[in-house]
C-alpha cells in the first residue's frame, strides 16, 4: 500500500498558520432526534491552519464540518467563520458558503454539466463573474489539479480520481478562505488515492486554511498543523501530529491508533 | 499453485450473434421447435389480419361517391372512405367560416416558424425565444382566430408580438447562417459594436420602439373579422385545449410540485390539497364542474365562455398531474446534489433552477411526454360537454342524411390521425432522452 502514500510524506510542511481566527466553535452541540452526536465541542482555527480530524465512524466527525458551512443545523452554541456568526439569517449563510469551500466523499458533481461547467457555473451564478474571465479562471484550476484536457467532458466519464480533482477545482473556483475536506480519499480505489492526496498537498502548500476528515494518516502526518482524534461526539485527544502518533494520550486514542496503523 | 501468464490471448470475433440479420432470426424467432412453431403461427394470424384490412379499406374501398348509398352501390362491404373526403375541412376546422380558413393556417404557420430556431443549430438565445413563443404567441394566435375589435390592450400585445416574431425569425436566420446573435449583428453593421454600452443600449432601444411604433400604426389599419368560438372545432380545437394545456402544464406542475415540498406548512399544505383534490376526481367531472359549477363562484355580471372554462379545467388537472411527474423526478436527485450546489453558494432558486429540475426533468422526459399524449387523448372527452372537437366532428359524420350511419371510417380515420400526432410525440421523447443523455455518452 505503500503507493498510495504522497511522495511528500518524508518531509512535514512548513506551518502557514497566523494568529488571525478563522473559524471559532463554542460549546457547539446537535442531536439527531435523541440522539446526541456534537458534545459541547470548542475548536478555533486560525487562518492558514491544517487540521486533520479523525476517528471512528459515527463519531460525529462529518457531522462537525458540516455544521461549519450550515449543511447541519447546530442546535447550541456558536459558530464564528471568518466573523461571521451562523444563524438563521439566510444572507449569512450564503455569505459563508461562499466563503467556504467542500469536498464530499460522493465527489457531489452536477452530472449534467460538463466539467468546465461544473467550475463556471457558481462564479458565474453567484460571483456574477463574465463567462469568458470564469471559463479561463475555471481553465487555471483544472490546470492545477492535471485535468484541463477532460474540460468538455461530463463528469460520467471521468473516474474517481479524476472526478473528485474536478470537486476540489470546483470549490477552488470560488476562491474560499477555508477548504473542508470530508472524507475526500474514501470512495477512491487505492490506485487513484494518491492522485488526489497530491492535489491536496500542493494545495496545503499555498497556505488554504483546511479542515480534513481523513484516515489516510500518512498524509495527516504530511500536512497537518493539529490532528484531532473524535469519539462518541466529542473531541478526546489534539495535538501537533507528531506527539499525536508516538505519544497518544488518551486511551480510546491509542486503541484507535493502534487499529489503523 | 502459483501461475504466470506467458502469451497473449488474441481477441476473437464473437459467435452467431444478433448482429446479422441471420443470426437475429436464428437466437429470437427460430431458437427451438416450440418458437419456431409459435412463430408460424403468429405469421400466420398477422397475415390474415392484415390481408382482412387491406381488403375493407384499400382493394375494395371507395373513394369518390356522393353519398353512402352510391358507395355501397360500388362495393357493399368495402370502406366508405368518400365519406370522410366530403367532411374533410370540417375534420380540421370545425365550422370555422371557409373563406377564413387561412387564418388557422396561418397561425399555425407562424408557430411553427417562431419555434423552428429552437431545433436549429447555431442560433443563440434559445431560452428567449421559448419564452417568447409561450409568452407573445397566444396573443397573435388568440387575435388571428377570433378577431373582431381590437381593444387597446390587444393591439399593444399583438404589435409586441409581431416585432418579437421578426426579431426572433432575423435573430434565428443571422445565426444559422453563423453571424452570431441579432443583438452584435445590428452593432456591428452600424459600427457601434466598439461604442460605450450606455450609446448601444440607447440604439437598441431606439430601433426596437421604432418598429413597435411602425407595427403598432400599421395594424390600426386593419383589422380581422369577428369569429365566435362556437364555430372552432375539429382537429384545430383539439390542438388549441391540448396546446394551451401542455404549455401550461408543466410550468404549473413544476410549482406545484415545489410548492409540495416545500418547508413552508402553508404552501405545503395548499399545494398538496389541491394536487390531491383535481387527482382524485375523473377529468370529465372536473369539466363538468367548470362549465356547471365555476360561474357560481363568480361575481355576478362576470361571464366566462365555456372554451375558456373548459381550458382553464384542463389545465389545472393537467398541472396536477404533472406536479406529481416532476416530484417523483425530484426525488430521485441524490441530496448531494443540493449540498455541492450549496457548497458553491447557490440560493433556493438557482439551486432548483440550475441544478435539481434540468436533471428531474430529464429523468422525467418519458412520464412527461407520456402526460402530455395523455392530455392530447383526454381533450376528446370535450365531446361530452357539447364542444366540437375532432372526435365530436367525426361522430356527427354518421348523423348527416348523405353518410347516415358512416360509423367504423370515421372512428379509424380518427384513431389514425390520434396515433400519426402520438407516436411522433413519443418518438420525439426518445430522441430528447437519447440527446440529453450524459450519463453513457463516451
Amino acid at each position: 500500500m505503500n503507493n498510495s502514500k504522497p511522495e511528500a510524506v518524508q518531509g512535514q510542511l512548513v506551518s502557514a498558520a497566523s494568529s488571525e481566527i478563522m473559524i471559532d466553535l463554542n460549546k457547539v452541540n446537535k442531536w439527531y432526534g435523541a440522539f446526541h452526536v456534537i458534545k459541547d465541542v470548542d475548536l478555533v482555527v486560525h487562518k492558514g491552519e491544517r487540521i486533520v480530524v479523525c476517528g471512528p465512524s459515527g463519531s460525529g466527525k462529518s457531522t462537525l464540518i458540516r455544521c461549519i458551512n450550515h449543511l447541519e443545523k447546530h442546535q447550541e452554541g456558536t459558530i464564528v467563520v471568518d466573523g461571521i456568526t451562523l444563524d438563521k439569517n439566510l444572507k449569512n449563510i450564503d455569505h459563508i458558503r461562499t466563503e467556504v469551500g467542500m469536498v464530499f466523499q460522493s465527489f457531489n458533481l452536477f452530472p449534467h454539466l460538463t466539467i468546465l461547467e461544473n467550475l463556471t457555473l457558481g462564479p458565474i451564478w453567484v460571483r456574477k463573474m463574465p463567462k469568458a474571465e470564469a471559463e479561463i479562471n475555471a481553465m487555471k484550476y483544472l490546470e492545477r489539479v492535471k485535468i484541463p484536457e477532460q474540460a468538455d467532458k461530463y463528469p460520467g466519464q471521468l473516474s474517481g480520481g479524476q472526478q473528485q480533482r474536478v470537486a476540489i477545482a470546483r470549490s477552488l473556483c470560488m476562491n474560499p478562505k477555508i477548504m473542508l475536506f470530508d472524507e475526500p480519499t474514501s470512495a477512491l480505489d487505492p490506485e487513484m488515492i494518491k492522485e488526489v492526496l497530491d492535489v491536496m498537498v500542493e494545495l496545503a502548500e499555498t497556505g488554504m486554511t483546511m479542515i480534513v476528515v481523513t484516515h489516510e494518516m500518512g498524509f495527516a502526518k504530511t500536512i497537518a498543523d493539529r490532528v484531532i482524534f473524535m469519539d462518541e461526539g466529542e473531541i478526546v485527544e489534539e495535538n501537533e501530529p507528531n506527539a499525536f502518533f508516538n505519544n497518544p494520550q488518551h486511551e480510546r486514542t491509542r486503541l484507535f491508533l493502534s487499529q489503523i496503523l | 499453485m502459483a501461475y504466470v501468464k506467458t502469451k497473449d490471448t488474441p481477441s476473437r470475433t464473437p459467435p452467431l450473434n444478433e448482429s446479422s440479420v441471420l443470426g437475429w432470426l436464428k437466437i429470437n424467432l427460430f431458437d427451438t421447435l416450440y418458437s419456431s412453431v409459435l412463430t408460424v403461427l403468429v405469421l400466420i394470424a398477422v397475415f390474415f389480419a392484415v390481408k382482412a384490412l387491406w381488403v375493407w379499406g384499400i382493394s375494395d374501398g371507395v373513394w369518390i361517391a356522393n353519398s353512402r348509398r352510391e358507395c355501397f352501390k360500388i362495393s357493399i362491404d368495402g370502406a366508405c372512405w368518400a365519406g370522410i373526403f366530403a367532411w374533410f375541412d370540417s375534420i380540421f376546422y370545425g365550422r370555422y367560416p371557409r373563406t377564413d380558413l387561412w387564418r388557422i393556417d396561418l397561425g399555425g404557420i407562424l408557430l411553427i416558424v417562431w419555434m423552428a430556431p429552437l431545433w436549429l443549430p447555431r442560433v443563440q438565445g434559445k431560452i428567449l425565444i421559448g419564452l417568447s413563443t409561450v409568452a407573445l404567441y397566444p396573443f397573435l394566435a388568440g387575435y388571428l382566430f377570433t378577431g373582431g375589435d381590437k381593444g387597446i390592450f390587444m393591439q399593444i400585445m399583438l404589435s409586441a408580438a409581431i416585432v418579437c416574431f421578426f426579431a426572433t425569425t432575423a435573430n434565428a436566420i443571422i445565426g444559422f447562417l453563423g453571424g452570431g446573435n441579432l443583438i452584435a449583428f445590428i452593432l456591428r453593421k452600424t459600427g457601434k459594436n466598439k461604442a460605450p454600452e450606455k450609446q448601444q443600449r440607447n440604439m437598441l432601444l431606439t430601433i426596437l420602439a421604432i418598429g413597435f411604433i411602425a407595427v403598432f400604426l400599421w395594424q390600426r389599419g386593419w383589422s380581422l373579422e369577428g369569429v365566435t368560438w362556437t364555430r372552432w372545432g375539429g382537429l384545430f380545437l383539439t390542438f388549441v385545449i391540448a396546446g394551451i394545456g401542455i404549455a401550461s402544464a408543466l410550468p404549473g406542475g413544476i410549482l406545484l410540485a415545489l410548492g409540495r415540498r416545500s418547508k413552508l406548512p402553508v404552501v405545503r399544505v395548499l399545494c398538496t390539497s389541491f394536487i390531491e383534490l383535481f387527482r382524485s376526481v375523473p377529468l370529465i367531472t372536473v369539466l363538468f364542474m367548470a362549465t356547471t359549477m365555476f360561474p357560481l363562484f363568480m361575481p355576478e355580471g362576470f361571464v366566462l365562455n365555456k372554451l375558456v372554462q373548459v381550458i382553464i379545467a384542463v389545465c389545472l388537472f393537467n398541472a396536477c398531474y404533472m406536479a406529481e411527474t416532476v416530484r417523483a423526478g425530484l426525488q430521485a436527485i441524490p441530496r448531494g446534489q443540493y449540498e455541492g450546489a450549496h457548497t458553491i453558494g447557490l440560493g433556493y432558486w438557482g439551486t432548483i433552477g440550475l441544478i435539481i429540475m434540468p436533471q428531474a426533468l430529464k429523468h422525467m422526459i418519458p412520464n412527461i411526454v407520456g402526460s402530455f399524449i395523455g392530455l392530447l387523448k383526454d381533450t376528446t372527452l370535450v365531446s361530452i360537454i357539447g364542444l366540437f372537437d375532432v372526435l365530436n366532428i367525426l361522430r356527427t359524420i354518421s348523423r348527416d342524411s348523405p353518410w347516415l350511419g358512416l360509423h367504423q371510417e370515421t372512428l379509424v380515420f380518427g384513431a389514425m390521425l390520434f396515433f400519426i400526432i402520438c407516436f411522433a410525440m413519443s418518438k420525439y421523447s426518445r430522441h430528447l432522452e437519447v440527446k440529453l443523455s450524459t450519463t453513457h455518452k463516451n
